[in-house]
C-alpha cells in the first residue's frame, strides 16, 4: 500500500477560549485561589481514594 | 529477624522502603535493589528536556540517603526471582547482579522473607524501528535522554532564528504506547519555548499520538462538570491545541522512523508518513526482564508474569471485551497469585486490561492507548505493599493485606504548558478514579473531584510537587507527613 500525507485533526468546532478567559489564566491573585482551591482538591481526593 | 528485599527505587519502590522503615525501625532488615544510584523526579525531565531546569535539579544520589535510614542499598538489578528457594534452601530468594562499577557483572543470591517488585518500566525502543535515541528521535524519560532531547531541541531553535522553517513532532512511538500525558506536556512546553525564542511562526508543531480521541490519555478521557455543564477532556484540551495552533495526528501506530521520517498507520487502516526536524516520541514500556523459577531450577517465569512482561497480581486476568470490564477487575493488594510474600506495585504489576477502548485497524494492527499508572497512584502501591508486609511481620502472616484499588483511587495530572513564576501555565487535571467506575457513578467517575482547569496556578502546583516529592524522597525531616 502507498503511503500518503498524515492527515491532521480538524479542530476548527474547538473553542477558542476569550481574551477575558485568557488574562484571568495569568491573573496571578484569581490564579492564587485557584491554587489554593487545586491542593485542597488533591487532599480531599487524597482522603477519600485512601479509604 | 526477617528480610524484605525491594526491587526498584523509583517512585513506589522508594516510597515502599521509606515507609517500611519507618513501620519497622530496627528489628528487620530492609534491602533496595536498583541499578542507578540516583533518584529521579521524573516528572520534570519535561523541563529539562526544553532547557528550564538542569539534571542536577531532578536527580540526587541514593547512598546517601539509605545510610541515614538504615536501609540496606545494592546499586544492582534484579535478574531472576527464585520463590520456592532453590536446591541447597528452601528459603525464597532473588539473584542480582550488581551495576556498582567496583562491583560490576558480580552476581548474589539474596534471601528474603518479603519480596517487593518496584522495577518500573522496561523502555521498549526496539519495538518500532527508528525509534529513541540510538535510532532518530529523542525521549524524555530518563534525565540523560531529557538533556539530549533539549540538545537537539536547541538545535531546532537555532534553524528557525536562521529563517529555516522545521516540523517538530511529539507524540507516541507506538500504538500501545502509554504516558500520552509525559508527551501532551512536552508538547505545549516545546510551543511554549518557540514562543520564547520568537519563532514560532516558522515552525510547525505536531502532537502525533496513538489516542482516538484528544484528552483520552489512556484513561478513556474523562468527563468534567463546568460551570453547571458536562464537558469533555477531548473538547477542553482540543481548545488548548486550536489555542496553541499545535496540529493533532490522532489513533496512530508508528511502525518505522527513518532519518527525518515517521512512517505510520492511522485507524483506518491507511498508511502515512510525516516528515520531521525534530521528534520526541514516548516509547512503549514492558516489564523489566526479571525470569522466575522453582526449587529444581524450571522456568516459572510465564506463571509468574504476563507476556508483556509485567508480573501479574490480584487482578481478574480473564479476557473480556471493553464493554464487560468492571472496577473489580483491577488489583487491590498487589500480591502475587500464589504467594502470600511477593507484591508487584507501580508499573511493575501487570493490568488487568487497558482503561481505554482498544481498537484495531483494517489491517489487524493494534492501537491501544495501555493504562497509565502516574506518580500518585504508584506512590500509594508502594505504602500499601508495606502496610501490609509491616502489618503482617507484626501481627502474624494471616494479617489481611492493605488495600488500594486504582478503581477507588485517584490520580492529579499537572501538565506543564511553559514555564515561567508569572508567565507559565499547566492543564492541571484530577480524576476519582482512575480506572471508571460506572456501577458508583453514571460517567465513570466522581464529578466533584473529576475536574479540569488550565492557568498559572497548574504552573505552580507543578513546581511545588517538584520540590515537595523531592524533600520526601530525600526523607527529610516530616517527609512522611507529604501524601504519596
Ligand atoms: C516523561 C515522563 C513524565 C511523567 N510525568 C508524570 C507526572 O507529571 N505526574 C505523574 O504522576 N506521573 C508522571 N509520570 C509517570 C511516573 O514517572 C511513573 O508513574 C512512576 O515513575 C512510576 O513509578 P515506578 O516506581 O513504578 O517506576 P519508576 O519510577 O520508573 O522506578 C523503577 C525503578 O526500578 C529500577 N529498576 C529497573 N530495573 C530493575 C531491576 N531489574 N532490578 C531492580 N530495580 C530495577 C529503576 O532503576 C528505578 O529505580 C511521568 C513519566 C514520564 C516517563
Amino acid at each position: 500500500m502507498s503511503e500518503t500525507p498524515a492527515v491532521v485533526a480538524d479542530l476548527s468546532r474547538s473553542p477558542l477560549p476569550t481574551r477575558v478567559t485568557l488574562r484571568r489564566r495569568q491573573n496571578v491573585v484569581l490564579q492564587f485561589v485557584r491554587f489554593v482551591r487545586f491542593d485542597l482538591r488533591i487532599m480531599r481526593m487524597v482522603a477519600k481514594g485512601h479509604r | 529477624m526477617a528480610r524484605i528485599v525491594i526491587l526498584g527505587a523509583g517512585v513506589s519502590g522508594h516510597t515502599a522502603a521509606l515507609h517500611l522503615k519507618r513501620l519497622l525501625g530496627s528489628r528487620h532488615t530492609i534491602t533496595v535493589v536498583s541499578p542507578n544510584s540516583k533518584w529521579n523526579w521524573i516528572p520534570s525531565n519535561i523541563w529539562v528536556g526544553v532547557g528550564e531546569m538542569e539534571k542536577k535539579h531532578v536527580i540526587f544520589p541514593l547512598a546517601p540517603v539509605y545510610q541515614r535510614k538504615g536501609i540496606d542499598f545494592r546499586q544492582a538489578k534484579g535478574v531472576a526471582i527464585r520463590p520456592y528457594g532453590d536446591a541447597d534452601d528452601p528459603r525464597p530468594a532473588v539473584d542480582i547482579e550488581y551495576t556498582l562499577p567496583e562491583k560490576a557483572g558480580q552476581t548474589e543470591r539474596l534471601r528474603y522473607d518479603y519480596l517487593v517488585n518496584a522495577t518500573g518500566p522496561k523502555l521498549r525502543f526496539e519495538a518500532t524501528p527508528g525509534l529513541g535515541p540510538d535510532g532518530h528521535t529523542v525521549s524524555v524519560c530518563t534525565a540523560d535522554h531529557a538533556v539530549e532531547a533539549n540538545v537537539k531541541l536547541r538545535a531546532v531553535i537555532e534553524k528557525l532564528k536562521a529563517g529555516i522553517p522545521q516540523t517538530l513532532v511529539v507524540g507516541t512511538g507506538h500504538g500501545t504506547c502509554t504516558c500520552e500525558g509525559a508527551a501532551f506536556e512536552y508538547v505545549f512546553n516545546v510551543d511554549h519555548e518557540l514562543r520564547q525564542a520568537g519563532v514560532r511562526d516558522l515552525a510547525r508543531v505536531v502532537y502525533l499520538t496513538n489516542e482516538a480521541a484528544l484528552g483520552d490519555f489512556g484513561v478513556d478521557g474523562m468527563i468534567f462538570d463546568q460551570q453547571g455543564f458536562q464537558t469533555t477532556s477531548e473538547l477542553w484540551t482540543g481548545s488548548l491545541f486550536r489555542e496553541r495552533g499545535v496540529e493533532a495526528i490522532l489513533g496512530t501506530h508508528v511502525f518505522q522512523i527513518d532519518e527525518g521520517v515517521i512512517h505510520f498507520e492511522s485507524l483506518d487502516g491507511e498508511k502515512h508518513m510525516l516528515d520531521f526536524d525534530f521528534a520526541m516520541l514516548i516509547p512503549p514500556f514492558g516489564g523489566q526482564p526479571l525470569t522466575a523459577y522453582d526449587r529444581d531450577g524450571a522456568d516459572i517465569t510465564a506463571d509468574m508474569f504476563a507476556p508483556s512482561g509485567f508480573m501479574k497480581v490480584d487482578a481478574d486476568y480473564s479476557p473480556k471485551p471493553y464493554e464487560e470490564w468492571k472496577a473489580e477487575d483491577w488489583p487491590s493488594t498487589y500480591l502475587a497469585p500464589g504467594f502470600d510474600n511477593i507484591f508487584a506495585v507501580g508499573i511493575a504489576f501487570a493490568p488487568p486490561h487497558q482503561i481505554s477502548k482498544p481498537r484495531k485497524t483494517p489491517n489487524g494492527t493494534v492501537i491501544a492507548p495501555s493504562p497509565p499508572r502516574t506518580g500518585m497512584p504508584s506512590g500509594v502501591m508502594g505504602k500499601t505493599a508495606a502496610l501490609s508486609i509491616a502489618g503482617r511481620l507484626k501481627n502474624g502472616k494471616d494479617t489481611p493485606a492493605h488495600t488500594a484499588s486504582m478503581a477507588q483511587m485517584g490520580a492529579a495530572c499537572v501538565a506543564s504548558a511553559g514555564t515561567g513564576l508569572t508567565k507559565g501555565s499547566a492543564a492541571a487535571m484530577t480524576m476519582l478514579p482512575v480506572v471508571p467506575d460506572y456501577v458508583r457513578y453514571p460517567t465513570g467517575r466522581d464529578a466533584r473531584e473529576t475536574q479540569g482547569e488550565l492557568g498559572l496556578h497548574g504552573h505552580w502546583v507543578k513546581l511545588m510537587l517538584h520540590y515537595l516529592f523531592i524533600y520526601k524522597a530525600k526523607a527529610l525531616p516530616g517527609w512522611q507527613l507529604i501524601p504519596e
